[in-house]
């Protein structure tokens, strides 16, 4: 009789709670996830762009989500308790430009359009589009930028990310590419890579500061973490000879280039990643398409690129960067309606 | 010939814990559904099973070398080392998906045998030598691929991830049970079975009954090894793609699921007792569980500690059970 009464019990709360699950899962306004690889500060705007999103646009809801650490396991665990909660439209930084696809594939045969956010999955993916910097112009065109602070010769190193990462290899022959229209004026020193870690940054980039500084004329860096570590060291030096083009806005950066130990920084769009992003998969969730004309750039191992764009923040923009970014996202938000984006 | 800690109680106590865990299972399975939004969907108990499908591979390597009183550090850094060694086999030489599967499963079985053979030969404690191989071929994959991943796979392999039954059930899971029922009737009914977990209780009383201790200590290291290879294609699969990273640093990040299984499923961790059902069923228990609080966005940090904070209790708890029967039996 106990035990009779004990299933009974639990077959009612299993019952209840598929009824629970599937009646969530019905749901008819739009949840999108915003969801990030790992902590790393470049993703701390996107909270707050989702959010505005969500006001400005009426979408249900846009949450942001980050798994504990940077780790493909973690990352797709997170994206599949996500599809579990109702959440039917995603914007998605992949774990990895490959071993993500399946999850994705697996979100959009659910219903739930995923756009590819800040880096790209490897073509053919289920990604509707992906939305990030062109590295390879951002690259070029912070060498221009720093080719120019330098008067038009002298000698340049790169400070960059991991030499895995397929970006890093784009980067290394987009700045190659502006040293070559110098026509020998500017040379590139060392390409230094696997930067993208604190330790190895400060050893690799101290180490040389300490033994060729006197030898060069300008940093360029590529990655987030070489970028503040440099800035650092040229501050301690207390040397304002070097010119310096950084990438992306640590307060340690920025706080460089305001007391003139850096030239500037170029500084990728995340807040319209996340804000034109959550717009745009909200559309394509409810009935919307990608227009067949599209002006698509075939970048970032992905033939379906639209560039999120960049700003150079120098010392005289330094307190309204934030204002451009959001003129640009403007910009970009009517650039997806009229040039990408159908709807019936 | 009776070797082993074998009586007429020990199925009794591996029923009473299957069905111990078993009820957990059930009400984990009630109280998540009622309260994790979303936990009874389809999508969820199919990741959930593809899930499981891992965990019960990472028990069962763990839980063959702990019969024999040892344990195996280096199941994430093996498995993983294997899948990428098929991965290579597949994208760089064309092999068919096949025999690239078998050859990473003997690759895994190779690097598990010299685990056993050092543990053996030098007489030093397998948690030193699974200690440092873990290093030596998690190192030596890194230096090897340049910590690339294998990324240009056949359909055919890639197809198999697809795969889903019913809406909810993923084929992981059943080959795994499989190869834990041909596991359970290796152990339960052949000689081979039989001599490890009398390697386990007494190495001494086994020797003196004929056994060949070392060779069955090399035996469990290698099985363990093709064990983490299966687990390792497993997740590739998954995946759809060979990663360096996709068990973590050092492959650590399948250590925890690796002895919680066979912990939570009975196993001794001084040798000589190894269920092979309650295992499968400690590990359908972890995943639910995993996934359940991250369902309810408890925080991964907090389902980590949860889920070692369950490891710990289940030690004390056998501890304290032996301890009040008198058994002798050591943790």
């Amino acid at each position: 009789m106990r035990n009779s009464r004990l299933f009974s019990t639990i077959a009612g709360a299993l019952f209840a709670g598929i009824v629970t699950s599937t009646a969530v899962l019905a749901d008819p306004s739009t949840r999108i996830g915003i969801v990030a690889p790992g902590p790393h500060p470049y993703f701390t705007q996107w909270d707050a762009a989702g959010q505005q999103a969500a006001k400005d646009f009426n979408i249900g809801v846009v949450d942001y989500r980050v798994p504990a650490k940077w780790e493909l396991a973690a990352h797709n665990a997170l994206l599949e308790s996500m599809a579990s909660q109702n959440y039917n439209a995603f914007l998605i930084f992949p774990g990895d430009p490959v071993a993500t696809r399946p999850t994705v594939a697996d979100l959009v045969g659910m219903g739930a359009p995923v756009i590819s956010l800040a880096g790209c999955l490897q073509d053919p993916s289920d990604a509707a589009f992906c939305f990030a910097t062109d590295n390879t112009v951002a690259a070029y065109d912070a060498a221009k930028l720093l080719i120019k602070e330098m008067g038009g010769k002298g000698k340049i190193v790169h400070f960059a990310g991991f030499l895995t990462d397929p970006n890093t290899k784009v980067r290394i022959d987009a700045i190659a590419r502006a040293v070559a229209e110098t026509n020998g004026a500017v040379t590139v020193v060392d390409n230094i890579t696997d930067l993208d870690v604190p330790e190895a940054a400060q050893d690799k980039i101290n180490a040389f500061l300490a033994t060729q500084g006197n030898n060069i004329d300008g940093i360029i860096t590529t990655a987030w973490i070489p970028s503040v570590v440099a800035a650092t060291a040229l501050r301690k030096i207390g040397d304002k000879r070097i010119k310096m083009i950084g990438l992306d806005n640590d307060d340690l950066l920025m706080a460089a280039i305001k007391d003139g130990y850096v030239s500037g920084t170029v500084v990728e769009n995340a807040f319209a990643q996340a804000y034109v992003g959550s717009f745009a998969v909200d559309k394509l969730r409810t009935g919307c398409k990608l227009r067949d004309d599209a002006p698509w750039k075939n970048a970032n191992r992905s033939a379906k690129l639209m560039d999120s764009g960049t700003v150079y923040v120098t010392a005289a923009n330094l307190d309204t960067y934030h204002d451009i970014q959001k003129d640009k996202a403007k910009g970009l938000l009517a650039s997806f309606k009229s040039a990408y984006l159908k709807c019936p | 010939m009776a070797v082993g800690r074998s009586s007429r109680s020990q199925p009794n106590e591996e029923a009473s814990t299957a069905l111990g865990l078993l009820l957990l299972i059930v009400i984990a399975f009630a109280v998540f559904s009622w309260t994790a939004t979303g936990f009874a969907s389809p999508y969820n108990l199919y990741t959930l099973t593809r899930t499981a499908g891992l965990n019960v591979l990472l028990g069962l390597a763990m839980m063959v070398v702990i019969a024999t009183g040892g344990l195996d550090l280096s199941v994430g850094a093996t498995g993983v080392a294997s899948a990428m060694f098929a991965g290579y086999l597949m994208q760089d030489f064309r092999f068919q998906m096949v025999i690239a599967i078998v050859a990473a499963l003997c690759f895994g079985g190779a690097l598990g045998f010299c685990n056993g053979f050092v543990v053996v030969f030098a007489r030093v404690h397998s948690f030193i030598v699974t200690l440092a191989s873990m290093s030596i071929i998690f190192g030596a994959m890194i230096v090897l691929t340049k910590a690339e991943s294998v990324r240009d796979l056949p359909a055919s392999f890639l197809a198999l991830g697809k795969i889903r039954w019913f809406g909810y059930l993923s084929p992981m899971l059943i080959v795994s049970v499989a190869i834990g029922a041909l596991i359970a009737i290796m152990l339960r009914w052949t000689d081979l079975g039989r001599e490890i977990l009398a390697s386990g209780a007494s190495s001494r009383a086994a020797t003196l009954s004929g056994v060949r201790v070392g060779s069955r200590i090399i035996t469990v290291h290698a099985l363990s090894g093709m064990l983490a290879a299966a687990a390792g294609v497993m997740l590739s699969i998954r995946n759809g793609a060979m990663v360096p990273s996709m068990a973590g640093n050092l492959g650590q990040e399948w250590l925890l699921p690796a002895f919680l299984a066979p912990v939570l499923g009975g196993t001794l961790l001084s040798g000589g007792r190894a269920w092979v059902l309650t295992t499968v069923l400690a590990a359908l228990l972890v995943t639910e569980l995993t996934s359940g609080m991250l369902l309810m966005a408890i925080g991964e940090f907090w389902v980590q500690f949860a889920l070692g904070s369950v490891l710990l209790l289940a030690v004390l708890l056998e501890k304290g059970r032996s301890t009040l029967m008198g058994t002798g039996e050591g943790i």
